[in-house]
């Protein structure tokens, strides 16, 4: 789950707060209410950290859960600064889409969230959440009855089948890869070119559709996170018979509650009740609104004004995935008024300053950095306080196995970093190899950021050298094996509560390649036969397994410097309600808004 | 008069040629790999030749500029469609066509500059007027006070001032918001109005001082003194003489405010959250969009040379003496 979209936002929103450092990290005057917003969202993280439960067929059944006192009707305004990456589901991997989607697509499973912030597997297309065998290699799927897709057409297992074999196809290149991967290795596109869309499938010991209603997975190794992984809205359904390959990204075909009635590209969206979605099937989405109305190209400061001014329309509106402006964050939490409409918890994202082991060879430098960057610095160019915690290693506190106190390089105690001890670390090293090239990206945070950790780093004695890379490329940039850099920010996070989504993609030396998150190169044996081990165990034995990887990783081979996790605080409208933070998400929860009046 | 326009029109087309292939060369001689860009997380090398292919970036050079400068006339065909003339390409970010992206952004560019012109002409000409036909007295005084203070505001300030005041404070408006004018005027005016006034408030003290110093000046002229020594009124004199010939410079910033604004007020539309050609031209820019840049580029080229051809017209209205030849 990378965060482009994110952190690009984020970044023209701390560029615009001039101050926010002040403001938010550093006033003496907001204490409690800082305490008071760090305990709760510790208290949203446990909730986070929960094992997810897999439902049976009865708890997959609509329609969802009523939120006391909603009422149907009237139009949500949903304020975005950017435009959707992607409305095809097999292109959306970042969260901002993934939120949108749950309202216009739905997948086999999904993720069904009560008001404690408990989360449960339960089925969506599906009867279920899907029942396994061969020890977890093989996953069978029944359809529910009576789905439609938008157009009346109903839905079946060729069309879930297709939604499956697209995604091999070359045009799907931003989606997940967890299920083709999985199925079919990491050279999986060699398989199906065409994507099944010239009526050749792949094999029936891969994936099978025996009638109409069932859909069959055979995996070559165990796969006990089939069904979580199934919730990605990258792995929604395309129907067959309307699927139109690249032009899809424009007007996808709804299987959720809502459809596309307009959309202007880098404007507004317009999203009306899809009539052939019926309640009692899906008991995930309430959709208690009439209509969803996306006004895009709103920076954060406006939003915030906006929804603080709480006029007109503003009433009815929600902050999609923004965040409360930063130079506006201390008058939100300290009025109470304010801080009653705002939802707030940690994200799944941990981002930390990567190490290309290819060029940093020399552990004692890694070791020096680590200990030495001062990660609250660079945390208040990102908002400070309200926008996360310094982090002490790689899992979040959303993650399963997150341990608050396992701090191996003393990040928490000294979050400004420990020159003295990092100088002490480098005094035998090589000046040879003291110099180092640090890759940042060329907007406004990536610029602030470059000052910080440049500052940072060179007064641990390092010779730095500040190489600025494009920004809507950076990823790519870096993504490459080869590439000329040493240091360079990257963030993760989970896509389903489960360590495999974080250790797999980003440290695997299986998948390491150009254009992998595995951005440090890591080649380590013993790394490879851990994430091995862990993959083929079940959840409990599997929880020791990645936390022994973690710590080997963090420890042994340390691949970058863990500088902070983020956290979102976001503000609606006074006439909405049901507004909750969803733990699975990390947004307020769209599925349960309605509008009091 | 039909020769002047046919000159003017083709030495447009020329114009708009040289825009478009200067940019074109300009933006891809940069060190962008705009492939790669558009490139998502999948990003492998095929993948990014892929992508190549697709947005024919591996074509030649000339090619690629022929495509390009041939479709605006004749369409051309693209993996997601055809697109028909005036075909500007597809945007690389939106995967939309660039010209229905702005066509749909033209009506609120169109509505802010011919909105913002009624306010800052009648306002500002008429203040200016008023203070040179007045001069020396405390109107004068005030009025020239007044726009040189205005004149200091921007638009960044004036406009979350204004939104303070009269939307988030109060509740007294709606946020900003464009509802077309043939729909409904009255909506269009009550979604605009804050814009256009801001926006105006600047032009209105420029032109208020400008008025006042060229009419000014043309009270001094020998032709406008004799005219009172014959007996003329004042009134008279000041609109038949002097006005008449303070209109030539007046006109031709007229000519250029309205081809800078009708490109796009950027700051406007970014400061009340509308979506007009200059957030276009911005994203465009930022996204390095190409064909999306080359688009605003062009279009705006365009009006630019219409409002000179049009700006040259009235030259030969207002004052006899000049000659379209």
């Amino acid at each position: 789950m990378r965060t482009f979209n994110k952190r690009t936002t984020r970044a023209i929103v701390v560029a615009l707060a001039a101050g926010s450092l002040a403001l938010t990290g550093c006033s003496s005057n907001d204490g409690g209410s800082k305490g008071e917003s760090k305990a709760k969202t510790q208290d949203e993280a446990k909730k986070q950290q929960k094992p997810v439960q897999y439902a049976d067929a009865a708890a997959s059944n609509g329609p969802a859960a009523p939120v006391k006192g909603a009422k149907a009707g009237g139009t949500i305004k949903a304020y975005s600064e950017t435009d959707l990456t992607h409305m095809d589901p097999g292109q959306i991997y970042v969260s901002d889409a993934g939120l949108w989607a749950n309202l216009v697509h739905r997948g086999l499973t999904n993720f069904q969230e009560d008001a404690d912030g408990n989360l449960t597997v339960v089925g969506d297309l599906a009867t279920d959440s899907g029942k396994s065998s061969d020890d977890g290699k093989t996953w069978t799927y029944t359809l529910k009855e009576g789905l439609e897709d938008e157009n009346g057409n109903p839905i079946n297992s060729a069309d879930v089948r297709h939604t499956i074999e697209r995604q091999y196809a070359e045009f799907i290149f931003d989606g997940p890869t967890y299920l083709q991967t999985w199925l079919s290795g990491a050279d999986y596109r060699k398989d199906l070119p065409d994507g099944g869309f010239k009526k050749k499938h792949l094999p029936d010991s891969v994936l099978e559709t025996p009638d109409d209603k069932t859909i069959i997975f055979h995996f070559e190794k165990p796969q006990l996170d089939v069904p979580q992984m199934l919730t990605m809205p990258g792995y929604a359904l395309v129907p067959e018979e309307t699927d139109t390959k690249e032009k899809y990204d424009k007007k996808p075909v709804a299987t959720g509650p809502y459809k596309i009635a307009e959309f202007k590209p880098g404007k507004s969206l317009k999203l009306v009740r899809n009539d052939k979605w019926k309640a009692e099937s899906d008991p995930v989405r309430n959709a208690y609104p009439d209509a969803w109305e996306f006004e895009i190209g709103i920076t954060g400061p406006t939003q915030t004004q906006r929804l603080i001014a709480d006029q007109g329309d503003d009433k009815n509106a929600i902050q999609f995935t923004g965040s409360v402006d930063a130079p506006q964050i201390p008058k939100v939490v300290r009025d109470k008024k304010l801080r009653s409409r705002t939802v707030e918890g940690y994200q799944p994202y941990v981002w930390q300053l990567n190490f290309n082991l290819d060029r940093v060879k020399n552990k004692k430098v890694r070791d020096a950095i680590t200990i030495g960057i001062n990660a609250e610095a660079v945390l208040a160019l990102d908002g400070g306080s309200y926008a996360g915690d310094p982090a002490p290693n790689y899992f979040a506190p959303t993650l399963p196995g997150y341990k608050a106190d396992y701090d191996p390089y003393g990040r928490l105690k000294n979050p400004k970093g420990d020159v003295a001890k990092a100088k002490e670390l480098l005094k035998d090293v090589p000046a040879e190899d003291k110099k180092i090239v640090y890759a940042y990206r060329n907007n406004e945070l990536g610029q602030k950021q470059k000052a910080t950790i440049e500052s940072s780093l060179t007064s641990l004695g390092l010779d730095v050298v500040a190489k600025e890379v494009e920004a809507a490329s950076f990823y790519e940039q870096i993504g490459k094996v080869d590439n000329p850099y040493d240091v360079y920010m990257t963030g993760w996070g989970q896509d389903w509560p489960s360590p495999s989504t974080v250790v797999t993609p980003v440290y695997d030396p299986s998948q390491l390649q150009d254009g992998s998150p595995n951005y440090s190169h890591i080649r380590d044996e013993k790394v490879q036969q851990l994430i091995d081990k862990a993959l083929g165990q079940k959840p409990e034995e599997a929880a020791a397994t990645w936390q022994e990887a973690h710590e080997y990783l963090l420890e042994e081979i340390n691949p970058g410097a863990p500088l902070y996790y983020t956290k979102q605080l976001q503000l609606f409208g006074s006439n909405i309600g049901g507004a909750r933070y969803s733990v699975e998400s990390s947004y307020i929860n769209v599925n349960d808004l309605f509008l009091k009046s | 008069m039909f020769k002047f326009i046919l000159r003017r029109s083709m030495g447009a087309v020329i114009t708009l040629f040289l825009i478009g292939t200067v940019t074109f060369f300009l933006f891809l001689s940069g060190p962008s790999d705009y492939a790669s860009l558009a490139c998502g997380k999948d990003c492998s090398p095929a993948r990014i030749e892929s992508i190549r292919h697709a947005m024919g970036l591996d074509l030649p050079l000339f090619q690629q500029w022929w495509d390009f400068m041939s479709g605006i006339v004749m369409g051309r065909d693209f993996p997601t469609g055809h697109c028909s003339a005036p075909c500007l390409g597809v945007s690389y970010s939106s995967n939309e066509l660039v010209w229905d992206t702005v066509v749909d952004r033209m009506p609120l560019t169109l509505s802010l500059t011919v909105g913002g012109l009624v306010v800052f002409l009648f306002i500002g000409l008429a203040a200016g007027m008023i203070a040179a036909y007045k001069k020396g007295t405390a109107v004068d005084k005030f009025a020239t006070g007044a726009s040189t203070v205005l004149s200091s505001f921007q638009i960044y300030l004036l406009g979350p001032l204004a939104l303070l005041l009269f939307v988030w404070s109060t509740g007294w408006f709606e946020n900003p918001k464009y509802y077309p004018f043939l729909e409904n005027p009255f909506l269009w005016l009550a979604g605009l109005w804050i814009p256009i006034l801001v926006m105006s408030t600047i032009f209105t003290a420029q032109y208020t001082r400008m008025a006042r110093s060229e009419l000014v000046q043309q009270l001094q002229e020998e032709h406008v003194r004799t005219a009172r020594a014959k007996g003329m009124s004042k009134k008279y004199v000041f609109f038949r003489y002097a006005w008449r010939g303070s209109l030539i410079p007046i006109l031709t910033v007229i000519g250029i405010d309205i081809s800078s604004l009708l490109s796009g007020g950027v700051v406007t539309e970014l400061t009340f959250s509308l979506h007009g050609l200059g957030r276009l031209a911005v994203d465009g820019a930022t996204t390095k969009d190409l064909p999306l840049t080359m688009g605003v580029m062009l279009v705006s080229a365009f009006f630019i040379l219409i409002c000179n051809m049009v700006t040259d017209i009235l030259y030969a209205y207002v004052d006899p003496r000049i000659r379209l030849s």
